[in-house]
């Protein structure tokens, strides 16, 4: 019994670890967003301020003037708003783009016989080994050529091509274990292919659909490569490529910084918060 | 005609077919496979700049210069480095936690949700969180360790050849070992309870339990958390590039692809670089794919 209540002790110890592990450095960050600059750069550092302020969000949104420079960061009244709604542009163009394109391919790849299916099928899941890196300056040149630099969409063409095969590859999975049974009655009652597709498979998807979409939401929202690289201007601008630009050469405005990384992180968390269980049923079982 | 008819099924199942995967295919081949191939051209090449514009075929020289570049032999180890420390971490912390949160208890459901957090974060967020902890002048580690006196000056962490490394990978863990805890979670739901019952009666204490029962039936998960570990840690570049840009003594091999292709302009260095890159993560996506099949068999 003895041995029973240490166990317990062991376990409370280390819950409580676990939860100080994933929440301390978002409470660091609210606590740093809701400090002055002042609080921040006192010797020693005050980690919880005693008059929370509201500046950083105020100077998030509104711009910092020429007064605050002396952290080494300064925006312009409305540069934050505009690239967070870049990425809920960004992400949403580029989830559905993802969902209809890897869907329908998902769907043909399991379902349908056609010459080439299986050939077809891997080539597009080995395209997922390739770096970013190796294809990026041709792409950049692609997207000049075709007047997509520095735009939503340009970016979304690029997120759903190297987004699709991973969704394709979840939903092919997804349809394996379906029953083909609701959609060969269909088929029977006398819908075609495309209608038994449309009315009986993708309703019987819907929650694989749910949490794929949810993965994708996080993914595309939290891109950071492919967007430095394909923007130049707030015209497209993500908010996880504007954020690294509060970060100073020498200096940084951490109050400032950190209001920024709270607004970016409130999207993902509702989303994994929301769709907790199924994100978790997908992630351990696709991977 | 049962026959024509069956015939016509089949020709239109396959025209169908066609119809649902050509955008995939159209996606596919002009926004990864046409780069792909005059990136793979190109590294076979001499830069255009230097050239006056033609094409001069240089065999295998840029993937050999590259490689003999001192920064990038640097940058091969740093990536060692960073994938052998993340890959022991994230396997010892994830059994731990796995095993901490297997069994049903109160409010599991609402610690499983924080747990998960951190990894649904923006990498580029995480750094940005972690920032203000290791900064030198203000940094809440530097504060922590000083007022317990474990040392007497702050120190400028990310800077050291040691520590910025180390504490780059510890943010890296952080956004990752969510998915390693899953992955174990997962594989300890497929272990029966009887067969800790019945070990149970036999007298065999947790320690033992985990030691000839958890981990041997844990195998298949601990190789898919290996090889998932190993390919994100290879690929390792937002955290560095937010805590400490291009500096050199915590350049990873993907941030070596990026100076040289980016910041250096030399495309042609670049991309025989990160093709060299694409291999070994082939490599270990292959390792990945068999391991994955195992543990499902």
């Amino acid at each position: 019994m003895k041995r029973a209540a240490l166990l317990q002790v062991l376990q409370a110890t280390l819950v409580t670890a676990i939860i100080l592990w994933s929440l301390g450095p978002i409470i660091v960050g609210l606590l740093t967003s809701f400090s002055t600059e002042t609080d921040v750069r006192s010797v020693p550092p005050i980690w919880v301020p005693p008059n929370p302020s509201l500046t950083a969000y105020q100077e998030l949104f509104q711009g910092t003037g020429a007064a605050s420079t002396i952290g080494g960061t300064t925006t312009q009244e409305g540069a934050f708003g505009r690239s967070v709604w870049n990425s809920v542009t960004l992400t949403t163009v580029s989830t559905i783009g993802i969902l209809l394109v890897a869907i329908c391919a998902a769907y043909a790849f399991t379902r349908l016989r056609f010459n080439g299916n299986k050939v077809f099928y891997w080539a597009l899941l080995a395209t997922m080994i390739i770096p970013v890196f190796t294809i990026v300056v041709t792409l950049f040149q692609l997207m000049a050529s075709a007047h997509l630099i520095d735009t939503t969409v340009g970016i979304s063409l690029v997120l759903i091509a190297t987004q699709t095969p991973l969704a394709t590859w979840q939903f092919h999975n997804q349809l394996r274990d379906l029953s083909p049974e609701p959609e060969q009655a269909a088929l029977i009652d006398g819908c075609t292919r495309w209608q038994a597709f449309v009315r009986v498979v993708i309703p019987q998807m819907s929650s694989g659909i749910a949490a794929v979409s949810a993965i994708l939401m996080l993914a595309v929202w939290g891109e950071f490569l492919i967007p430095l690289l394909l923007t130049s201007t707030l015209r497209s601008k993500p908010v996880t490529v504007l954020i690294t630009e509060f970060i100073g050469k020498y200096t940084t405005n951490y109050p400032l910084l950190a209001a920024a990384g709270i607004i970016a992180l409130l999207p993902p968390a509702i989303v994994v918060l929301v769709l907790n269980r199924r994100i978790r049923g997908m992630l351990s079982g696709a991977s | 005609m049962p026959p024509v008819a069956m015939q016509t099924t089949t020709v239109e199942e396959a025209k169908l077919g066609w119809k649902m995967v050509i955008p995939v295919i159209l996606f596919a081949t002009i926004l990864i496979l046409y780069p792909l191939t005059r990136g793979l051209l190109s590294s076979f090449q001499a830069d255009r700049s230097l050239t006056g514009g033609r094409v001069k075929w240089v065999g295998l020289r840029n993937y050999s210069e590259v490689l003999q570049d001192p920064a990038t032999r640097a940058a091969f180890l740093h990536s060692v480095q960073y994938t052998l420390t993340a890959v022991i971490l994230e396997v010892a912390l994830g059994l731990v936690i796995a095993v901490t949160l297997h069994r049903a208890f109160r409010g599991r459901g609402v610690i499983l949700a924080i747990l998960i957090l951190p990894w649904a974060l923006p990498s580029v967020v995480s750094g940005v969180l972690w920032r203000r902890i290791f900064d030198p002048d203000n940094g809440l580690l530097n504060d922590f360790l000083l007022r317990v006196h474990l040392i007497n000056l702050p120190q400028v962490w990310l800077a050291n050849e040691f520590w910025g490394r180390t504490f780059i990978t510890v943010v890296h863990v952080w956004g990752v070992l969510p998915l390693i805890c899953l992955i174990f979670l997962a594989g300890l739901q497929g272990i029966p309870e009887e067969v800790y019952n019945a070990s149970a009666v036999d007298g065999a204490g947790p320690l033992r339990q985990f030691r000839f029962i958890t981990f041997p039936l844990l195998k298949p998960a601990v190789s898919v958390a290996l090889t998932v570990g190993t390919i994100l840690s290879i690929s390792i570049f937002d955290e560095i590039y937010v805590l400490n840009g291009t500096a050199l003594n915590t350049r990873s091999i993907v941030m070596q692809v990026y100076t040289v292709t980016f910041k250096e302009a030399d495309f042609a260095h670049g991309t025989a670089l990160a093709l060299i890159v694409a291999v070994i993560t082939a490599a270990f996506a292959t390792l990945y794919i068999l391991s994955l099949r195992r543990a499902a068999a």
